[in-house]
């Protein structure tokens, strides 16, 4: 009997859903244009979301920058709504709004009150129709991104070595290891004609999926996007750029940071398929080595060894996490030290901590801790209705499943301990080693003694 | 199926809807503990926050940023859980609890699983009233803080708000946005329990719980067994409202190799009681509190100057702050001087537009809602009513108040708070680079980065 009885419970707790379920109602207008519509009328505000199945990776040799230059073109008018009309009429009718450019996709998004729904779909439906790529605009947006540039990683400390020389070591194919913001001898050579054929090719409805997740009325919602979008021509489907890459070889590098003051390390594996068994394996190993307050990291190197000071890791690190990346992505992490170790003794200790993992495995009351914090940050993620519409659109595009949004979670917790050894084992070794070492201040000049020796 | 319309023109909307807060539930517990409920079920999450009039403005002198060292260490270990412990139970429940110390309150803030609200209540009466400081983790915490330190000062916008502070505040302990390298040399394990002893009492401090909590009167039995036998005491007194008179001065910080210089400019102004405020905040929102503002329509969009470029207020319990900030390349410096503070005396020399102030408040009153989605959202919202002693109707008369402001009162409060002839200015950058030019406004008084 009493056995019986905790098997039912067992039961219950297993048909209980993880989290709670997003609906979903997906369809396509004649034209091609991906539609996902989410309802939920807490908060009377409604996001709208349109991802583009275009970025960085995508960029052309002699072209790098150009997806994310072309983003500010974005914002920079079009045929009914002129220059300043988009931040404008977004903040005058309450809302917010923003764009960002990511390897595998660029997405456009408004929060607004739910009631001003129409202004967002007439701005992201006129620029997606009618763009303004005008000399003066380009020429402007060229300045304001090398300011952004300057300000963002040319005047900051790790920055530059993360964003620049880390995808030259991370990976192989050129495609993959550009630099994702571009040279300024790249965006100075960005003619008018290439932002035009880019749009056309790339900025058609057929390669795009609007998402709206808040307070809607799903058929009037219904009405207004056939309304905005429905007659925007289609275009031939872009080619996708081959992104394979050769087999992971051990690599490292030393990259000589004069902003910085205390010495850093990128350390990272080329990582398993998205949606293998093994992808969610390495997911759940993140979250064992650095997640939360007991991960391995905090306990054995911040408070054991007391060697790491801070860290940051992720399936996908630095751009992407571990839901928004194409193939190949690695694991990869990011950690700061103190200046009595070296480099390489950071290194070798990560490296240990994974071999604990490959040798001995993991308890199982240690892996529930790391299902449950897991559970608990990914329910946390869906409460803001941007974060909601971002997922579905992510899952759509890169994956042609939105419902994603509601059985990850579940894939995610019942990976098993035999699993995360295995993946350990296969994924994170030397052999397959990129490594990075941010040493604190400016290289010394060529030819004195230890001008490559890095890592202290 | 689809309807025709007039696509040269934007769509008709009605006005931005209203909505109501969650009903808040308030009470007090016989030691003086505030407690606020907020029932909130759209997600299986509970959201907490506790937060002390204990910030760094509490600090002793010659003890800078003890409050945060303190706020840091309540999580590292208590008379009967290791740091380990903590964290594990917090892990195994979905939790996590996190104290943190802002210029006027310090606060432990942290989110759980909703079915297991207890064990978090349990672990947070635990971190507030029992933190034991072990020595080990002191000194852990001391060396970690002071590469944080040195971090921060790689970090030009790190620079500028350091000295910003140090000038606009004086001798008042808002002084101090970090600790120095000095004073956690000086911090050990008695200084911080003292802190703790003195500061963090039932009476000095308020609880909000939000989410998909357990019925009300079991949620406040939790709250009575957890926090009921905490003991009251005096609470300290902050220290007295003692700000320097506001005057035109520039300091350049040298930051040799910045290819950007990053310039603040600013100056003492009110606090949210004030008559001024609204006026103020509306006003800030036109200058440079958006992406249609006059500094970003200018700066960036027209002169194409800078990427960031914004005006801010600072605002404390004790005092306020108007702000404009932006980071601009080497060569462009004396013109984008000129651009803001001509903006900044725009403000007070003429009443902005209807069509202005129309779209700020409009701005303003949406930006409030979409707030209100998360349950962190909500809980800053109100953490702030409570912890900066704001009338309890504040958040339900936000956008009110916001609506009723007059271009004249944005005049004369602007007037008076972006006032170039009173404005604090403070650039960090290469010196060998941009001192010269920075001339033109004012004799420019070096100093080397810290």
């Amino acid at each position: 009997m009493k056995c019986l009885f905790a098997i039912l419970i067992l039961f219950c707790a297993v048909l209980q859903a993880a989290q709670p379920q997003i609906p979903i109602e997906k369809f396509s207008l004649k034209n091609g244009m991906r539609v996902i519509l989410s309802r939920d009328n807490a908060v009377p505000v409604v996001s709208v979301y349109v991802i583009y199945d275009v970025g960085a990776r995508a960029e052309e040799k002699g072209r790098t920058g150009f997806a994310h230059l072309f983003e500010h073109m974005m914002f920079e008018g079009s045929a009914n709504a002129p220059k300043g009309t988009h931040f404008k009429l977004i903040q005058a009718n309450g809302g917010t709004m923003n764009g960002q450019t990511h390897p595998d996709y660029t997405d456009y998004f408004e929060t607004l009150p739910a009631n001003k729904l129409a202004i967002g779909l007439w701005l992201e439906s006129d620029r997606m129709r009618s763009l303004s790529i005008t000399q003066e605009n380009l020429a402007n947006q060229k300045e304001a991104v090398k300011q952004e540039r300057r300000l963002s990683f040319d005047n900051q400390p790790y920055a530059t070595g993360i964003v620049d020389r880390w995808p030259e070591l991370a990976f192989q194919n050129w495609q993959n290891s550009h630099s994702l913001i571009g040279s300024f001898e790249d965006l100075n050579a960005a003619s008018v004609e290439d932002v035009a054929k880019f749009f056309k090719t790339h900025y058609a409805p057929n390669n795009a999926v609007l998402v709206l997740v808040g307070d809607i009325q799903i058929p009037e919602a219904r009405k207004l996007i056939e309304t905005y979008f429905g007659d925007i021509p289609s275009q031939p489907k872009p080619r996708t750029p081959d992104l394979a890459e050769p087999s992971p070889k051990p690599r490292s590098g030393v990259y000589h940071d004069a902003h910085a003051k205390v010495p850093g390390v990128v350390i990272g594996y080329p990582g398993p398929a998205r949606h293998s068994p093994d992808y969610y394996a390495i997911g759940m190993i993140d979250i064992l080595l650095t997640g939360g307050p007991s991960s391995r990291f905090q306990l054995d190197l911040v408070k054991g060894k007391q060697s790491v000071v801070q860290y940051q890791a992720e399936l996908g690190w630095p751009f992407c996490s571990s839901v928004d990346f194409r193939d190949p992505g690695d694991y990869a992490m990011f950690l700061l030290y103190k200046p009595n170790f070296t480099g390489d003794q950071i290194v070798a200790q990560v490296q240990e901590e994974i071999a604990r993992l490959q040798n001995d495995g993991v308890d199982p009351k240690e892996l529930e801790r790391a299902r449950t914090l897991f559970r608990s940050d990914r329910i946390t993620a869906l409460q803001s209705s941007h974060q909601r519409a971002k997922l579905l659109g992510l899952y759509e595009v890169l994956d042609g499943k939105p419902e994603y949004i509601n059985t990850e979670l579940d894939r995610f917790l019942a990976v098993t301990p035999a699993q995360i050894q295995a993946a350990a084992k296969q994924y994170l070794t030397p052999e397959r080693r990129s490594v990075l070492h941010i040493a604190v201040g400016a290289a010394p000049p060529p030819g004195s003694s230890g001008a490559t020796k890095g890592g202290n | 199926m689809a309807q025709t319309i007039d696509r040269t023109k934007p769509p008709e909307t009605p006005p931005i809807p209203t909505y109501k807060m969650p009903p808040i539930y308030e009470t007090q517990l016989p030691n003086g503990l505030a407690v606020v409920l907020i029932e909130d079920q759209r997600f299986p999450l509970v959201t907490v926050r506790l937060s002390f009039q204990a910030g760094s403005k509490f600090d002793p002198k010659e003890l800078p940023g003890l409050s945060g060292m303190v706020a840091g260490l309540l999580t590292q270990g208590t008379k009967t859980r290791s740091f380990r412990e903590i964290g594990e139970e917090l892990a195994s429940i979905g939790g996590s609890l996190n104290g943190h110390s802002s210029p006027d309150v310090l606060t432990i803030g942290g989110n759980v699983l909703a079915e297991n609200t207890p064990k978090l209540f349990d672990l947070l009466a635990d971190v507030a009233l029992n933190a034991s400081f072990p020595e080990n983790e002191v000194q852990l915490q001391k060396q970690n803080r002071k590469q944080g330190l040195l971090a921060q000062h790689s970090q030009p916008a790190f620079l500028a708000n350091e000295k910003f502070d140090e000038l606009v505040f004086g001798d008042h302990p808002y002084h101090y946005i970090a600790p120095t390298a000095e004073s956690i040399d000086r911090m050990d394990q008695k200084s911080m329990i003292e802190f703790r002893d003195s500061h963090l009492a039932p009476n000095n401090a308020v609880l909000i719980l939000l989410g998909k909590l357990p019925p009300r009167n079991e949620t406040m039995n939790l709250v009575r067994e957890k926090f009921g036998s905490w003991k009251e005491k005096p609470a300290p007194a902050a220290p007295a409202r003692n700000f320097p008179e506001s005057k035109r001065q520039l300091v350049l910080v040298d930051r040799p190799g910045s290819v950007q210089a990053d310039i603040h400019i600013g100056q003492l102004a009110v606090t949210r009681t004030d008559p001024d405020y609204f006026p103020l905040l509306v006003g800030n929102s036109i200058l440079g509190g958006s992406a249609s503002s006059r500094l970003f329509n200018d700066v960036r969009e027209k002169k194409g100057f800078a990427y960031d470029v914004h005006s801010e207020l600072d605002r404390r319990k004790d005092a306020g702050v108007a702000l404009a900030v932006t980071q601009v390349r080497n060569d462009v410096v004396e013109p984008a001087m000129e651009a803001v503070l001509g903006h900044l005396a725009a403000m007070g020399n003429a009443p902005v537009t209807a069509a202005e102030l129309s779209d700020a408040k409009n701005y303003m009153s949406g930006v409030f809602l979409i707030s209100l989605e998360t349950q962190s959202g909500v809980a800053d919202q109100v953490d702030l009513m409570k912890s900066m002693g704001l009338p309890n109707d504040y958040l339900e008369m936000f956008t009110a108040h916001v609506r009723s402001v007059e271009p004249d009162q944005i005049q004369a409060a602007a007037k008076k708070y972006f006032a170039p002839d009173k404005a604090t200015i403070v650039v960090v950058g290469d010196a060998s680079k941009i001192e010269k030019p920075l001339e033109k406004f004012g004799s420019v008084q070096v100093e080397k980065a810290k």
